[in-house]
């Protein structure tokens, strides 16, 4: 006898029916006329590079991570990126956990297929010592929510999450040229990811036998394709540009994190707290401020920033946050060019920071 | 405390002499002594004395395999329908939308159907025409077929007329005259589960206005 699991979508004769008699009076399922999109959100998560797409009843969530491996023989100044799909049986009745099934792989690889093609992420800048050591960038797309029309949901939801995504900073150095430094994202601020473009897709569906192919009609199928193509282009502009308006409105909500995430308990004789907006009584203004304090780059206070020198003391003092807000800016702009300054004093002072600060953890986890 | 039998239902395991939560849902208790856990799911458990919409996928010699969302695709045999013999057996091709009732389903088989009433009276059992099916959740089921009736079902139907058939199993199919109807009808339903009771009376209001 059958046992056959729960299984794709199977239409009754009704619902075919009357799909097909609503369209002709231009009217969708749901409500839609044929040609409208549904709602589109984009939000992201905590971490770099996390975004979570809702399109109508779709929902997908996409995850960018990068690793350092070595490159292809082939293409020794590339890195490389890889999509991985997973529909979650969360989604839909008919997706099964494990090994992913067609349609993931298929998904898989169109949204692959619209980044590598269209070389829409810079491959070269993800090289950090030819031949041996480059960036591979992992794209995690899970299917949360199945309400149509993934292709388009997970392409966004991987772009988003591609913008956002920051790779920490390495250098090169030593004797010959081949040590490497990866600074962890305290040290030195991670680097966002170089996208030339954004591939975006807009799905149609044909329904029907007269949209398609009319007997010795090639003038109208071309036309048609026309339409879709000039929709489409205008979708996909629209769509570019709501995935820019969220992802600039995520980095300015980041760098402003980054000025208030301050631990004024852990300050050292050294170091200068500077002013945050959440502490408008603290005093500590001293003129060791001059070069201690960088909004952007330093989550705890205690991380010195050589550059800071350089810098003008409009920083310390400032109340209001837009006026760090740019300045914050400003500075993420020098931070990447300029090198760290290595003093004595300036050393010392951080390295017994950083023992006493990870002594204090390991006993709170082991509380 | 009195010494009390109690019966736990779905998602009330017991663990020893404690009783433990494995659903996430709310917890529903009837007199005198019935504990369960209610939760909505996309996926349907079938059970039998369910009134289900079912959807024939095949055609077999003794039965109709007819898929109802559960785990198992369902066996429907050609004679129970009312006055069913070997003569008059019902022809129907893949794809046609049913009203039946689960008779037996017990885990690891497959459920069967029965397209008569425990009287052997058609009943409204049978095939459903023209229309429209849409997909619910197993909890907006069983608000639409609560007994205080659902609070968008009712407001509708003072204004529109339709028919509506309401399977257990996250299923439910809408006809009407007009296929705008139809439209309406079914996406109110839809999106009515996720509001609450007072936001549901307000929906419907700006609803029923923006048809006039």
């Amino acid at each position: 006898m059958e046992q056959r699991l729960a299984n794709t979508l199977i239409m009754t004769v009704n619902e075919k029916k009357f799909i097909e008699n609503a369209l002709v009076s231009d009217i969708r399922v749901d409500g839609r006329r044929p040609f409208d999109y549904r709602n589109l959100t984009i939000r992201f998560g905590s971490e770099d590079g996390s975004s979570e797409v809702q399109l109508g009843k779709t929902q997908v969530l996409a995850f960018v991570t990068g690793q350092l491996v070595q490159p292809y023989r082939d293409r020794p100044n590339e890195g490389s990126f890889a999509i991985y799909t997973e529909f979650s049986p969360m989604a839909d009745p008919s997706f099964e956990p494990g090994r992913p099934g067609d349609s993931a792989i298929e998904l898989g690889r169109i949204v692959d297929r619209g980044l590598r093609e269209s070389r829409a992420v810079d491959t070269e800048s993800l090289c950090v010592i030819a031949g041996k050591v480059v960036w591979s960038i992992r794209i995690d797309l899970h299917i949360i929510d199945n309400g149509g029309n993934l292709v388009d949901a997970a392409n966004i939801a991987a772009l988003a999450a591609l913008s956002t995504f920051r790779r920490p900073e390495c250098t090169v150095g030593g004797e010959d040229g081949q040590e490497l430094t990866i600074h962890p994202p305290d040290v030195r601020e991670p680097l966002p990811l170089i996208l030339h473009h954004f591939p975006v897709a807009v799905t149609f569906g044909f329904i029907g036998k007269e949209n398609i192919v009319k007997a010795g009609g090639d003038g109208v199928l071309q036309s048609v394709i026309m339409q879709c193509l000039r929709i489409a282009s205008v979708k996909a502009g629209d769509i570019t540009s709501k995935i820019k308006n969220a992802v600039e409105s995520y980095n300015t909500q980041r760098s402003l994190r980054k000025i208030k995430r301050h631990n004024p308990s852990s300050a050292v004789s050294n170091v200068a707290k500077h002013h945050t907006v959440r502490e408008p009584n603290s005093q500590s203004v001293d003129t060791n401020a001059l070069r201690a304090s960088q909004p952007s780059c330093a989550t705890p206070v205690d991380k010195l920033n050589e550059e800071s020198t350089q810098v003008n003391p409009e920083t310390k003092s400032t109340q209001q946050s837009s006026d760090m807000n740019s300045s914050a800016s400003t500075h993420e702009v020098t931070d990447i060019g300029s090198p760290e300054k290595q003093s004595n004093t300036l050393k010392d002072a951080v390295k017994p920071k950083h023992k006493r600060r990870k002594k204090s953890t390991s006993n709170v986890n082991a509380n | 405390m009195a010494n009390q039998t109690l019966k736990l239902g779905g998602g009330l395991p017991q663990d020893g002499d404690a009783i433990c939560v494995m659903k996430a849902g709310k917890l529903r208790f009837m007199k005198p002594n019935k504990y369960w856990v209610e939760s909505s799911q996309k996926r349907y458990v079938p059970s039998a004395g369910d009134n289900v919409l079912g959807v024939v996928v095949d055609t077999k010699p003794e039965n109709f395999l007819v898929d109802i969302k559960g785990p198992a695709l369902a066996f429907l045999p050609v004679l129970s329908f009312e006055g069913g013999t070997r003569r008059n057996i019902p022809k129907f091709e893949v794809g046609t939308l049913l009203y039946v009732r689960v008779v037996s389903a017990n885990t690891g088989m497959n459920p069967e159907l029965t397209c008569m009433d425990a009287n052997g009276k058609a009943a409204e059992y049978g095939v459903l025409k023209e229309g429209y099916m849409f997909e619910s959740s197993t909890g907006l089921s069983r608000a639409l077929l609560s007994s205080p009736p659902h609070p968008v079902l009712e407001g509708l139907g003072k204004k529109l007329s339709f028919e509506i058939a309401v399977g257990i199993n996250g299923r439910f199919w809408v006809n009407a005259s007009q296929s705008s109807t139809v439209i309406l009808v079914g996406n109110a339903i839809q999106k009515s589960e996720s509001l609450s009771l007072v936001q549901q009376k307000i929906y419907l209001e700006k609803l029923l206005k923006s048809i006039q």
